[in-house]
């Protein structure tokens, strides 16, 4: 099934005759359950394409759809309500509230919608993500690569319909970055997580199940196998 | 006169309030049942404010995830069924080469016009072409059981120090035929989660790899590096190499790289190591400068104190 799927997706920024394309016609679809690297050059629009898919920032033209809805059209506050709800997301800084202890960062987004914690769930995550021992620690005595776990744990904490990670290990070591990244590919296919991870480094991209290269606002190619 | 004016409102206060009370328990009721008609019929485009901070929207938000785990469901079985047809052609179209040229000698020597010398040279022919044949098709078994599930892996912590070298002597008589010494830099042994069976496996697929693609008297490089959660197993040749946009499809079933065409295979071992690797909760990355070097890192889970 489509979970994600983007139509002739635009983003203008400025005004005639200055204008910057940063997507100019992407068409997209995710599968359920899929891991989803798009790989581009830094100003290529990939950012922009996941601030879109995220619902963090709004398209000049085309339509996201995620899970059967459109999101293009919401309002602020409609988004707000949905990217709690749907969007699971993991940045390349951590973002952690520093006066929370791990757990309490992991379950935050939950208590936040005013759902009771599936606590066996959560448990698995935290296990799964090697932090059954830091449960109870500050994130400020965390190594990077600890904190980006929690960070991804976090993220999918609330089950959302898919992950968006924008350069996860942008400010991690290589062997940090190879932990997080493993970290990643389980959850993709213990927790049949939808994922899409933005990146410009070949060797992270590689995990994925597939790869969407995309330049000057567009999709170049789409490689990978069904 | 007042106490019946009284009772009048009263009585009049309690209609309202019970039929207020009504009209929003019959609302909600109806919503509910419009939720659950909606998931009986399969659609997904619940119109029922699911955007807003209600408990109502809660409601409806959670139903439209479970008509929406329904569709994937079915959609899933559908995508299932794709990658068996898909399968099974590739799987056709790979047997039919070795196949073809098996008939084709056989008929050649059935009919008996050659010499002792082409007579022995199809036999080894035919010979070859069934034993890529015979592991085609051990290598297919193997992965429609561990791809259905039908093979369980049980990882466990084991010293991995045996897994490797049982691996190592998987590969030993390959390593001979191309005078290939495999060099492994010294390590203390550590417990990971593995399936030791599978794990050797694994291994011996991308050492056989890395052995097939290394020219005639060159060296394989076998080392361990720690990782705070993982262990890799290094796997380093220095032979044709993968250009990085390769880097993803080669671990894909039966891919070839571009570069690889004028080599025997079936595309078969690398998906299977990183599918090994991964039932097991590991990865495989792949590394490599064309002409210089390849590197294949494997990772496996360090085991939880």
């Amino acid at each position: 099934m489509v979970i994600l799927k983007t139509e002739a997706l635009k983003k203008y920024y400025g005004k005639e005759p200055n204008v910057v394309k940063a997507l100019d016609g992407v068409d997209l679809e995710v599968q359920e359950g899929e891991f989803v690297a798009v790989v581009g050059t830094s100003g290529s629009g990939k950012s922009t394409l996941l601030h879109m898919l995220g619902g963090l920032d709004k398209p000049t033209d085309g339509k996201v759809i995620v899970g059967g809805k459109d999101i293009s059209g919401m309002t602020d506050e409609q988004l707000t309500i949905f990217r709690r709800r749907n969007v699971g997301f993991v940045f390349q800084s951590y973002n952690l509230v520093p006066i929370l202890n791990v757990y309490e960062n992991i379950v935050l987004p939950i208590e936040l919608d005013g759902n009771t914690v599936d606590q066996d769930y959560v448990e698995n995550i935290i296990e799964t993500l090697g932090l059954s021992e830091k449960k109870n620690h500050l994130p400020n005595n965390l190594s990077g690569g600890q904190q980006q776990r929690v960070a991804i744990a976090r993220a999918l904490a609330t089950k959302p319909s898919i992950l968006l990670a924008d350069e996860p290990t942008g400010n991690l070591d290589t062997k940090s970055s190879q932990d997080v990244l493993g970290v990643l590919k389980m959850t993709s296919t213990k927790f049949h997580q939808t994922i899409v991870m933005i990146t410009h480094n070949e060797q992270i991209a590689q995990l994925a199940d597939r790869i969407i290269r995309i330049e000057d606002g567009k999709i170049v190619t789409m490689e990978g196998w069904i | 006169m007042d106490p019946i004016i009284a009772i009048i409102i009263s009585v009049s206060l309690c209609l309202i309030t019970v039929f207020f009370c009504y009209r929003y328990v019959k609302k909600t009721f109806d919503d509910v049942d419009y939720v659950l008609d909606s998931i009986l019929a399969k659609k997904t485009d619940i119109s029922l404010k699911t955007m807003e901070d209600s408990r109502l929207s809660k409601l409806g938000h959670k139903a439209l995830r479970i008509a929406e785990m329904n569709i994937m469901d079915v959609s899933q079985i559908k995508h299932e069924k794709e990658i068996i047809q898909s399968f099974i052609s590739d799987m056709s179209h790979q047997m039919k080469t070795p196949l073809s040229s098996v008939t084709m000698y056989t008929d050649l020597v059935l009919e008996g016009r050659i010499t002792e010398d082409e007579r022995q040279e199809f036999l080894y022919r035919i010979k070859k072409g069934t034993e890529k044949l015979q592991w085609m098709m051990d290598s297919l078994v193997k992965m429609s059981r561990l791809e259905v599930g039908a093979i369980e892996l049980n990882p466990v912590p084991a010293g991995i120090k045996q897994t490797i070298s049982e691996s190592v002597s998987d590969v030993y008589a390959a390593s001979v035929k191309k005078n290939i010494s495999i060099e492994t830099t010294y390590f203390d042994d550590i417990m990971l989660l593995h399936d030791r069976k599978w794990t050797r496996e694994a291994i011996a697929n991308v050492l056989e790899n890395a052995i097939k693609y290394s020219s005639i008297g060159g060296e394989v490089n076998i080392s361990i590096e720690k990782l705070p959660i993982y262990t890799k197993i290094n796997i380093t040749d220095h032979g044709i190499g993968i250009f990085s946009d390769e880097w993803n499809s080669v671990f894909k079933r039966f891919y070839r790289g571009r570069n690889a065409k004028g080599i025997d295979g079936a595309g078969l071992g690398l998906y299977l190591a990183s599918l090994i690797l991964e039932k097991q909760g590991g990865y495989i990355l792949v590394d490599s400068r064309p002409g210089q070097y390849t590197t294949f890192s494997m990772f496996l889970q360090n085991c939880k104190k």
